[in-house]
């Protein structure tokens, strides 16, 4: 009897230990996937100071992008996590970070430098200013409400996480192109489109934003560095 | 027991037609039986627990703001009609289940029974009644789905159902454009505005023409029950009538690559008169 | 049935002259020389490529690697020709170039004989080798479709960040979904299609052993191009892989394509093979009237599987030659249709989930008359279901494309043929409650499964009631509603169905009773997480869920956390579960030959089975049914003159 509950023991004994190695295996490689596909590092809002917008006194932040067409030795493009992969691909970027923070109920002012020449955008939407403060982005120094479809490099559109319970924020603003035969500066890149606008941000809350220009490889050119975050698309915190 | 002794049983000995038992004492027979009481007891326990699963099923569908049109009214009603129908033949099933395990003994045991349970090859009555509820449980749930079909079809359409105020309006017509990774709808009859979040008047036929730039979406108005597939290279229809005032929920409901699941924006149903100031703050202008 | 009195003498047959020592080429080959030689040419095949055709750092304008996808589909398929070279599959067709015989020497050794342990890892031809490594096979894939749902789970379950990129997130789900599909597909037609379905109709092996041995080896071909395809960027879709997406993936999409179209052979050709062995290897005196209803079930879903599987099979070439030589079948901005698509793969993809769910339902049928001993109810209505089922469910396919707006009136005529099949399908389920009817049940673990598997029918078959409504679907597609659904039928009721043949003749297969306590702890913990997971699930759809999200509107949180929670206690369960059968098999008690007092032929022989499975073939003169006593509320029975339809 003592052996046949000896055995019962040890049966239950090594199930229990199949249970832990189980969950050992997939905690492991939930821990290791998930750090091998970090993100670029944040990149913060810098707040200089307050404005005076229609909404009243409000802190205001700014951030600088840019957006290069390839990776080159000056700028090496992203490679944290899975990006490291495919570094080499060609695919046009932002830069330095697509993992953007912003402080809430601010006026945050963006500057974008684009080096990238262009491709028709599918809908015409995207090549008009949404969400800015007063509808208008600054092209150079010329604030526009739209350019030219055949115009636009890329977008740069944020748009709602999938919580319907968060403050609805929705702003896009197309990015010139510089010219297809533009030559070259010292740093590889020719000079860039500067493209300034300002928004005002809500409650905190998690937003993703891509680019809604068809810059990427594969159908329609939405697949390769369109879908990729660190590349044409990444995620705005509004904290 | 063995072939050799059959059981003995007090039973007229039908050795001509008349002398056999007539069927409602057949009947009466099988329903004196232990089992078969305990059964249909069992049954309708069962049935009893199921009926109330209609009106959470319901429930759970009204959480977020629904129902707010004709449309998502009918798809509750067709939820809830069909779980009380099907709730017979589930109770009946789950009855025989449970009755199973504990009414006609069990055995445990390493070694194969020696008693034998009894050897019923068939039965034809039960056979043919259960062929007979099965397809007229079928044949219900099809009639009324067919005739509800062409009933949303005409709500979609913009025809008023009954019990309703009849539209003043003619019907909007909205164009949905689905693309990698957000909604854009573009008014042509109001001048051809564009806007991220739907806005619309309340009690006024939308007719969406829907269509995608790139891959397959589903375009899903969810508290108004209102779902059609974005395509690229074709314009899929679908139509409702909101009768509710309030924010609803549109859902890309077809995988679409990286932020499918951040395909989400809003419907926003208001007053007529919200509805033509918006209209002239984005520019347009009615042309009604 | 037992052996007959009638002993056949064996005559000496005339053999064909023996080419060098019995099995020829196949005494050097095993899956180690099939692994080597299929990545050496996959390599070789990769090089040769990339050097000649595919010179790196060439690009399109929109960045397309030129023939990057034609190289690595040459690569998959350079390794499944290697590996099935390499394993000895060619050397039947050369041998028969050569105008070589098989003499029976070289028959007995590709069947095994001889080889031990060993066989299980060459290309052996004994359908007893080909279900245990079906048995295996199942295993290792569903034990890797499992972690990737507790990858899966814990996203969802973390619902306040991104445990994974999004990329990486429908990758999981459409590998998931593929590999779960392909597991349950093979689950109980496999191990227990080849290893019991020769016996239990009293023959000496299968129509075509060599098929057998060839449609396996080509499933484990197939399996390597699909699990890569997470290290190469994924498939970024769903199971269903609808293009255009899968246009936009990376070069792992290609894996899917060349699986499934080596998988869509492998199941041809089991298919055939079942179907031939079934028809025409029965016992003498095994007439249609006396034929195991589990033959049958395994009949009518390779009837389904073959007829239907070459349309999935076409929608993947299809796929790959948009994706290779820039054909734009699917492509609409070139005239293609997404339509087409769909057409086609749910021309495949609904008969499939049939071909999953009626063999674990006619292997129950088998079983529940051994642990209830009386017969099976209705044999004839049971038949009538299983080719009810298999013709109306090549006209219902339309149901999953009700919301695409192909066809808007095409919704009447299939909502028709859907509620339409649910009557055949009622056929079966009365069948199974019939034979439980004043039944007293042997409560054994494959009896317990019984009661899970018609209690998850009833769950899916309720709420696909619901979903094959037009209107209702116009709420519910997309939603993970239907998510809860395909799992309660999928899993529910074909895996643990599979579960419970494999409880039912684990002891006939592996020679060891199944350590039913601890089986028992691991079935019915994962039943409990099961319902857990499903019924939230349920709550999670009706709410207005989409599928195929990793982030989600916060009123979905709880639904989630209790799925969530749900899925890690199914996976502990799947776990203990596993560790039954590894240590039953390996240091069980051994069986006798028939421990459930079994009628059927496979029962009647020893355990283990010998080579060429009866010494003596049986012949048949009674149904396998004939349990129980006469029924005391039945009537009078008149004097049985009849042969006794058991001879002991």
């Amino acid at each position: 009897m003592r052996e046949r509950q000896g055995v019962h023991v040890k049966r239950f004994l090594f199930a229990f230990l199949t249970v832990v190695i189980g969950i050992l295996v997939v905690g492991g490689s939930v821990v290791v996937l998930h750090a091998r596909q970090a993100e670029p590092a944040v990149l913060e809002a810098k707040v200089v100071g307050t404005a005076s917008t229609p909404l009243g006194q409000l802190p205001h932040a700014t951030v600088e992008l840019s957006i290069y067409p390839q990776s080159s030795s000056t700028v090496p493009g992203p490679t944290t996590g899975v990006n490291a992969a495919i570094s080499n691909l060609g695919w046009p970027f932002y830069w330095p970070s697509t993992t953007i923070q912003l402080p809430a109920h601010s006026l945050v002012t963006m500057t974008v430098h684009q080096y990238d020449s262009s491709t028709t955008v599918w809908n015409a939407f995207f090549a008009s200013v949404h969400g800015t403060v007063d509808g208008t982005a600054s092209y150079n120094g010329k604030p526009q409400t739209r350019i030219e479809p055949n115009q636009v490099a890329h977008t740069f559109t944020i748009h709602q996480y999938a919580e319907s319970t968060q403050q609805g924020f929705f702003v896009s603003v197309p990015m010139l192109a510089v010219a297809a035969n533009a030559k070259n500066e010292a740093n590889g890149y020719p000079k860039p489109q500067d493209i300034t606008f300002s928004f005002v941000t809500g409650d905190p809350g998690e937003y993703v934003w891509n680019c809604e220009d068809p810059c990427g490889s594969g159908y329609v050119q939405f697949g390769g560095g369109m879908s990729q975050r660190g590349w044409m698309s990444g995620t705005v915190t509004v904290v | 027991m063995s072939i050799d002794n059959p059981p003995t049983v007090e039973v007229d000995e039908p050795e001509e037609p008349t002398n056999r038992p007539r069927p409602d004492h057949e009947l009466r027979a099988w329903l004196s039986r232990g089992y078969v009481r305990k059964i249909l007891a069992l049954t309708i326990v069962f049935v009893l627990v199921i009926v109330p699963i209609a009106w959470l099923v319901i429930h759970f569908m009204n959480l977020s703001g629904a129902p707010a049109s004709a449309i998502m009214v009918e798809i509750e009603r067709t939820m809830f009609v069909f779980t009380l129908v099907s709730s017979p033949l589930m109770a009946i099933t789950l009855a025989i289940l449970v009755y199973s395990l504990v009414g006609w003994g069990r055995v445990s045991g390493d070694e194969p029974p020696m008693q034998e349970s009894p050897a019923i090859r068939t039965n034809g009555r039960a056979v043919v009644i259960w062929i007979a509820a099965t397809s007229i449980l079928a044949g219900f749930l099809v009639v009324w789905g067919l005739i509800e079909l062409a009933t949303i079809t005409a709500y979609a359409n913009g025809s008023t159902p009954p019990n309703q105020q009849p539209h003043a309006a003619r019907a909007i017509d909205i164009n949905v454009t689905g693309q990698q990774w957000l909604w854009t709808f573009q008014y042509p009859d109001q001048g051809n505005i564009q806007a991220s979040t739907l806005v619309v008047p309340v009690n006024v036929p939308l007719y969406f023409n829907v269509t995608s730039k790139d891959v397959v979406h589903d375009f899903w108005v969810v508290e108004l029950g209102v779902k059609i597939d974005a395509n690229p290279g074709a314009i899929t229809n679908t139509g409702v009538t909101p009768d509710k005032l309030g924010t609803f929920n549109i859902r890309c409901a077809e995988l679409c690559g990286l932020h499918h699941a951040y395909m989400e924006t809003q419907i926003k149903v208001v007053t007529q008169d919200q509805f033509d100031a918006w209209v002239r703050d984005m520019g347009g202008k009615r042309t009604v | 049935m037992s052996a007959t009195a009638v002993v056949h003498e064996t005559r000496d047959v005339p053999q064909p002259r023996q080419h060098g020592k019995p099995g020829g080429f196949l005494r050097h080959t095993s899956i180690v020389t099939g692994l080597v030689s299929g990545i050496v040419l996959a390599v070789v095949t990769y090089a040769i490529g990339s050097h000649f055709f595919v010179p790196w750092g060439t690009q399109n304008a929109d960045f397309t690697q030129v023939g990057l996808n034609a190289l690595i589909a040459a690569t998959y398929f350079a390794w499944v020709i290697g590996f099935m070279a390499g394993i000895g599959a060619l050397a039947g067709p050369i041998r028969w170039a050569l105008g070589h015989d098989l003499t029976h020497d070289d028959a007995e050794y590709m069947a095994g004989k001889g080889q031990g342990k060993w066989r299980y890892w060459k290309y052996t031809t004994d359908h007893k080798v080909v279900g245990i490594q079906y048995l295996v096979m199942s295993m290792v894939l569903l034990g890797f479709g499992g972690f990737l749902a507790m990858l899966i789970r814990t996203e969802l379950g973390a619902t306040w960040t991104e445990v994974f990129d999004p990329n990486f997130y429908n990758s999981i789900i459409g590998t998931h979904g593929i590999v779960m599909i392909i597991a349950l597909i093979i689950v109980v037609t496999g191990p227990f299609g080849n290893f019991i379905l020769p016996i239990m109709i009293g023959a000496r092996d299968m129509a075509f052993p060599r098929l057998n041995a060839l449609s396996f080896w080509l499933l484990f071909a197939a399996v390597p191009p699909l699990a890569s395809n997470l290290l190469l960027g994924g498939i970024r879709d769903g199971w269903t892989v609808y293009q255009p997406l899968g246009t936009q993936a990376p070069i792992g999409m290609v894996g899917y394509q060349v699986t499934i179209i080596i998988f869509a052979f492998s199941t041809g050709v089991a298919s055939v093979n079942l179907i031939t062995t079934s028809v025409t290897m029965r016992a003498r005196g095994m007439t249609w009237n006396r034929v195991p209803v589990f033959v049958i079930g395994v009949i009518a879903s390779s009837i389904m599987g073959l007829v239907w599987f070459p349309m999935f099979q076409y929608s993947q070439i299809l796929a790959l030659s948009d994706k290779v030589i820039n054909t734009s079948f699917y492509n609409p901005v070139h005239g293609g249709s997404v339509w087409l698509y769909e057409n086609l793969f749910w021309l495949l993809g609904h008969p499939e989930v049939y071909v999953v769910i009626i063999p674990g339902t006619a292997a129950l049928m088998e079983l529940m008359v051994v642990f209830l001993r009386k017969p099976l109810f209705s044999y004839k209505v049971a038949v009538a279901g299983f080719a009810g089922v298999v013709a109306i469910s090549s006209i219902v396919w339309v149901h999953h494309m009700y919301m695409t707006g192909w066809a808007p009136s095409s919704g009447y005529p299939f909502m028709l043929s859907t509620e339409l099949i649910s009557i055949p399908f009622g056929f079966l389920v009365l069948v199974m409650l019939g034979t439980l009817w004043r039944g007293k049940p042997w409560t054994r673990l494959p009896m317990m499964c019984v009661y899970a598997v018609i209690w998850d029918k009833v769950v899916g078959g309720i709420t696909g009631v619901y979903l094959s409504d037009v209107p209702v679907d116009q709420y519910m597609h997309g939603s993970m509603f239907v998510v809860a659904h395909f799992h309660y039928m999928l899993m529910g009721a074909g895996l643990f169905a599979a579960i419970g043949a494999t409880a039912y003749w684990f002891p006939k297969m592996t020679g060891r009773m199944l350590n039913e306590r601890v089986a028992s702890t691991g079935f019915w913990t994962a039943f409990f997480g099961f319902q857990l997971t499903f019924m939230s699930m349920f709550v999670a759809g009706l709410q207005g869920m989409p599928r195929r999200v990793l982030q989600f509107d916060n009123a979905f949180n709880i639904s989630n956390w209790l799925s969530t929670i749900g899925a890690y206690i199914i996976g502990i369960g799947m776990l203990i579960f596993l560790y039954a059968i590894i240590t039953s098999w390996r240091h069980g008690t051994i069986a006798s030959s028939n421990p459930w007092g079994g009628k059927t032929l496979e029962w009647q022989t020893e355990t283990p089975v010998p080579l060429e499975n009866f010494p003596v073939l049986p012949v048949v003169t009674g149904d396998p049914y004939d349990y129980g006593v006469p029924d005391p509320y039945g009537p009078i029975p008149v004097e049985d003159t009849r042969e006794p339809a058991v001879t002991r």
